[in-house]
């Protein structure tokens, strides 16, 4: 709450002196009902949260059934040296990589360019309708935008139908490793561009348009407006988005991937969260899977220091 | 200010760019709502492209008599509804005494907060923590491990924050106690914000997918996001439809039941959601600018 300090201190002065207990005191009867309301949180956030990461613990143990987690057998280091020396993780690893890297270095400048663009759209209820039809599929769960996709681009579907009318040939989109990575790449875009360019929208909104008005005396054209006045002007909003974005780059979602994969493009399609469901789950290895998620943690977690430690030499940190 | 040519031809271009994007969000679904009314032959033919041809509602018909999609539309329907109410009223009670100044604590607990934002402990080891607890193949598994967002409880938090003071220190004057406080004077205010952010969770809990695949077994269980994509991979269910009622079926393809399908999923969507994106936008824009 915004504080009063003239009042905050009269109270605090007050309420000491009149008490004889603690549990008399303004402070504790503010509080009590705040902590009992708290405590289900708290029980939330240990079971929910920390008691996972305590049972990282497995990563180094030979986790079976029977034993649990604190009979289960110590190995140390056993399960993460049979993770990278054995060629399939490797490449799962890579390909994790890959697609994450791939999503947000080709999906990034989307948003901001449709953010732009519809700043500057004069017409009101253009920019309302647009944004509306363009931030609708986020809100598509991953299966919806699969099944369009897989639809869309089947050997009998509407793009093969255009295509052999042009060139009387068919291609399998899904089926070759270059195209099912732009179709992976071009999804996620069509799925969240608009929901992003929220965000910048928001932030072009705060730009002062005495700016662009002093600019364009100055005889700026449109471009040179956007290079030097809007461009720099959510630059602090683009560094706390890639921040973000860093922080996720281990993460390429299982729905995207698990909805779009098939077995004739596993060797680009497999990620991390898969793999991690199908042997660890489906197939019981879990002390090798807990080991490949905790690497996926901590790499994630580095990579966030690292981006907001950069982003701090430049004055535009996250905290 | 008269616009100088170079700025009108930017205006067009403009103009045209974004009507291209917002068509080509609108194609799509345009195509696969055709494909589901239309007959067989259309469809094998490869003529559908926007508009129906042989208009038919065989695929629907198909596709409600022939497979459990009204249960599991059920099943999406309970979880989400219980879990939006149990996950908005954990989420007060985490966002509200955070937000308070007075509460002993929180900075430290922030910071915990804060920090299983940028660790976890994984799949395998949470899902280790809700078997213990006897939750598999229950929907508990799907409430529980998801009753506070991080995210979404930070924006509700601030918007609590930017309460003012004064209005706390006159109901303590006026003798409220905190319940009071909060429900008569601090949730009432608050409306913007719990609309936003119930719809948040609302749509995560519609859109179940990994944790229902992961943590439901049992098929009558099942919510509609994991039925309909088994039936766009596999072809079981679709087998079992030409077996039950091969003489109907004779005017249907297995492309134009999938699609009925996916359409059942986004029909839903497009009726509530012109209701209710203003409170998307607010809510996105006010996490943003709080970061």
């Amino acid at each position: 709450m915004k504080a009063n300090p003239a009042k905050e201190v009269r109270l605090q002065k007050n309420a000491p002196s009149r008490a004889r207990h603690f549990w008399q005191t303004q402070r504790f009867k503010t509080n009590m009902p705040l902590w009992l309301m708290f405590v289900p949180v708290i029980i939330f956030y240990l079971v929910f949260k920390y008691a996972p990461m305590a049972g990282l613990v497995i990563a180094f143990k030979n986790y079976t059934f029977y034993e649990g987690i604190w009979g289960s057998q110590w190995v140390g280091f056993d399960n993460f040296q049979m993770l990278f020396t054995q060629a399939q993780s490797l490449q799962i690893i890579r390909n994790t990589l890959l697609l994450s890297v791939l999503s947000v270095v080709v999906a990034f400048p989307f948003p901001i360019i449709l953010a732009i663009m519809l700043n500057e759209a004069r017409k009101k209820w253009f920019q309302r309708t647009v944004q509306t039809l363009v931030y609708l599929p986020h809100f598509f769960s991953w299966v919806i935008v699969g099944g369009l996709v897989v639809t869309i681009f089947a050997q009998t579907g509407i793009v093969n139908v255009l295509l052999e009318r042009l060139t009387g040939q068919s291609f399998a989109f899904l089926f070759h490793e270059g195209s099912w990575v732009a179709i992976f790449l071009g999804s996620g875009i069509w799925k969240d561009a608009g929901f992003s360019a929220i965000i910048y929208l928001a932030a072009l909104t705060s730009i002062d348009p005495s700016l662009y008005e002093a600019s364009s005396i100055d005889g700026a054209g449109k471009w040179k407006q956007i290079r030097h006045i809007t461009l720099p002007g959510i630059a602090p909003t683009i560094v706390i988005m890639l921040i973000l974005a860093m922080g996720r780059v281990m993460e390429v979602g299982f729905d995207q991937v698990y909805v779009l994969q098939n077995s004739i493009v596993s060797g680009i399609s497999e990620v991390i969260s898969t793999y991690i469901y199908a042997i660890g789950l489906q197939g019981g290895q879990f002390s090798l899977t807990a080991a490949l998620g905790l690497f996926e943690s901590l790499v994630a977690f580095v990579l966030v220091l690292i981006t907001n430690a950069v982003a701090r030499r430049f004055g535009k940190g996250l905290w | 200010m008269r616009s100088t040519k170079g700025e009108r031809t930017f205006y067009l271009f403009n103009y045209i760019l974004l009507t291209l994007a917002g068509i080509l969000c609108l194609l799509p679904l345009l195509h696969l709502a055709s494909l589901s009314l239309s007959g067989k032959n259309a469809v094998l033919s490869g003529f559908v492209s926007l508009w129906p041809k042989e208009i038919t509602f065989e695929s629907y018909r198909l596709l409600f008599q022939g497979t459990p999609i009204l249960q599991s539309f059920g099943n999406s329907v309970l979880i989400t509804v219980v879990g939006v109410a149990m996950s908005m009223i954990v989420t007060i009670c985490a966002a509200y005494p955070l937000a308070r100044r007075e509460f002993y604590g929180r900075r430290w607990i922030s910071l915990a907060i804060v920090f299983t934002m940028l660790f976890t402990g994984g799949l395998i080891p949470t899902y280790l923590v809700v078997s213990s607890l006897g939750l598999v193949n229950t929907y508990g598994a799907l409430w529980l491990p998801a009753l506070v967002s991080t995210y979404n409880m930070m924006i509700m938090r601030s918007f609590f924050e930017n309460i003012p003071e004064e209005l706390v220190e006159a109901a303590r004057i006026d003798g409220s106690g905190e319940w009071r406080l909060l429900v008569r004077i601090v949730l009432p205010l608050s409306l913007p914000v719990l609309a936003t952010i119930g719809l948040f969770y609302g749509v995560y809990y519609w859109n179940s997918f990994f944790n229902v695949m992961i943590y439901i077994n049992s098929p009558e269980k099942l919510n509609l996001t994991v039925l309909i994509q088994q039936m766009v991979r596999s072809q079981s269910v679709l087998q079992e439809i030409n077996a039950m009622d091969t003489q109907q079926a004779v005017n249907i393809t297995p492309e134009g039941i999938k699609a009925a399908g996916i359409m059942v999923m986004i029909i839903p969507m497009l009726v509530v959601y012109p209701l209710l994106q203003r409170y998307f936008v607010k809510g996105v824009t006010i996490g943003a600018i709080k970061g």
